[in-house]
């Protein structure tokens, strides 16, 4: 062979090689860039306190369930101030949150934070506690505190009597549970002229301050037969107060949630009853809207109330971990 | 000239402040009638819906015929065919009417049996003080989504409350004789079928004499 048609060949020869070798690489770089997962969507739970275990398990349980259904979740703390409330709604607009699950701090002051999300095009769903609005958030899942509150008042006057003193202890006067808790309570109550509420106040749903509230109360009103308490983190707070001054055989206790530590209470009669609401099913449901949500569905009814149920000695042990067995 | 340029720029805004003024002064007892204007009253949307939604629905309640020999033979079919219920959990409603003969009267209830050869408590119409949602809830003629507010919502239930407890239970207890029979129209809740259903225990919104 010619001496430069050999030269040809092998120039050929590297040329098809170098080919070869660019369009492996272009495929390997290609599959490597295809196998890499598209990054996951995020949802947001901003719950309106972690320093209550029943609001944990309602934020652990939609983060879990959003994650679950295939999303990145991040749990934000607004420790009951609608100012921080404000900020985990603008941290979470700026960051490319494709929706909200969300437990207010206040039903009237948490309403322009969801009207930001949804300008921004976030749809937010309120779990658990209200706002005063039906066209800000997608949908709600509200405990039905006020049928719940009912019930505990029917089986305050059938298991306290109708006579006698007792105190109350109020939620955050922000929130429409209280109101709703207070009233459904009172609806019954009040229609008993011997059962004499001689204190109410706010503990704010906070156990230490119900420990606080309720030691004052029982310094100024010591002969009280019953205490009815808007949650039961208040609850708890006022049996310690009551074991203290050695009254926890003598007064009935009253909370409301279905926390564990309350539905153990009532297991072991230290506590008379308490109202099951269900943090795990609201949270679950509000991940699987915002799912749907995300999927494209769009009609949702605005608001979902969730049955309460109550919890006394007779059906204890049907409740626990925040729900029936 | 300096004073001359003061005084236009004092007028001109003392012009943008009364054309755009920045408050609005409202005398106290104004302010106060305005809000109790715009608070719901519980009170008055009871009785205008009584009379005006309620009564007239009243021929849409299943009649007790049906729907008792119906529950005693599928509970569960019952519930799918005849009862409506509002958001997430077990509790359900009926709304029904229907003839019966009064087996039993006691402080809080007026016993009916529906059957005219049977004389157990079928129906049981609550005649003590009326508590909870039945009424509100039982008919699908209000929806929780038309009140921002749930405590608006939730004082429908003490109004019409109210209304059974002042205009309809009076004229039960008169009619409510042993062997008397009764026609009755009303809203039952069931929470637990193992005691509601047997008997079912009817709020009334409407009773007469048969």
């Amino acid at each position: 062979m010619h001496t430069t048609q050999m030269k040809i060949m092998k120039s050929n020869w590297l040329k098809m090689a170098l080919a070869c070798l660019v369009t492996m690489a272009a495929m390997l770089f290609t599959q490597g860039a295809l196998a890499q997962p598209a990054p996951k969507q995020k949802i947001a739970v901003i719950i309106s306190t972690l320093n209550n275990p029943w609001f944990v398990v309602l934020g652990e349980t939609a983060k879990a369930r959003a994650v679950e259904l295939g999303y990145d979740a991040t749990i934000f703390d607004s420790q009951n101030d609608t100012a921080k409330e404000a900020a985990n709604f603008e941290n979470v607009i700026a960051s490319g949150y494709k929706a909200i699950l969300f437990n207010p701090t206040d039903a009237n002051g948490s309403i322009a934070n969801v009207l930001k999300a949804k300008a921004a095009g976030i749809p937010v769903f309120c779990i658990d506690r209200e706002i005063n609005s039906t066209n800000a958030a997608t949908a709600q899942m509200l405990s039905d505190s006020y049928s719940g509150c009912v019930k505990l008042g029917q089986y305050f006057v059938k298991t306290v009597g109708k006579e006698g003193e007792y105190a109350e202890l109020l939620g955050i006067v922000g929130d429409n549970n209280t109101w709703n808790r207070s009233k459904g309570f009172h609806s019954v109550v009040d229609r008993y002229p011997g059962l004499k509420m001689v204190a109410q106040q706010s503990a704010e749903f906070d156990r230490a301050k119900g420990l606080e509230v309720m030691e004052s109360i029982l310094q100024a009103h010591p002969d009280i037969k019953a205490i009815f308490c808007g949650n039961d983190a208040m609850a708890l707070g006022a049996y310690q107060a009551l074991v203290t001054a050695g009254k926890a055989d003598q007064v009935k206790l009253f909370g409301f949630d279905g926390a564990d530590d309350a539905v153990k209470l009532i297991a072991e009669g230290k506590m008379a009853a308490t109202g099951m609401q269900f943090p795990k099913t609201m949270a679950r449901q509000s991940a699987e809207f915002a799912d749907a949500y995300i999927k494209g569905k769009r009609d949702f009814p605005q608001k979902v109330p969730v049955l309460v149920e109550l919890v006394t000695k007779d059906n204890v042990d049907k409740y626990g971990d925040y729900g029936k067995k | 000239m300096r004073a001359a340029r003061w005084l236009i720029a004092v007028a001109i805004a003392v012009g943008l402040c009364w054309r755009f003024p920045l408050f609005h002064a409202i005398p106290l007892k104004t302010a106060v009638a305005e809000k109790a204007a715009a608070a719901f009253d519980p009170a008055e949307f009871a009785g205008t819906f009584w009379t005006n939604q309620l009564l007239p629905s009243l021929t849409k309640a299943v009649n007790s015929e049906t729907l008792l020999p119906a529950i005693q033979a599928d509970a569960a079919a019952a519930k799918t065919n005849y009862s409506r219920s509002v958001g997430m959990g077990g509790s359900y409603f009926y709304f029904l009417s229907g003839t019966g003969r009064v087996v039993a009267v006691s402080d809080d209830e007026v016993s009916l049996a529906i059957n005219d050869s049977s004389t157990n408590k079928e129906v049981a119409l609550q005649t003590g003080l009326v508590f909870g949602n039945a009424l509100r809830d039982g008919t699908g003629l209000l929806n929780v989504n038309d009140y921002p507010n749930s405590q608006d919502f939730n004082a429908i239930s003490e109004a019409l409350n109210h209304i059974v407890e002042t205009r309809v239970l009076p004229q039960l207890h008169n009619q409510a004789k042993v062997g008397a029979k009764i026609y009755f129209t009303g809203c039952a809740e069931v929470d637990d079928e193992s005691s509601d259903l047997k008997p079912l225990k009817v709020i009334p919104i409407q009773t007469e004499p048969r």
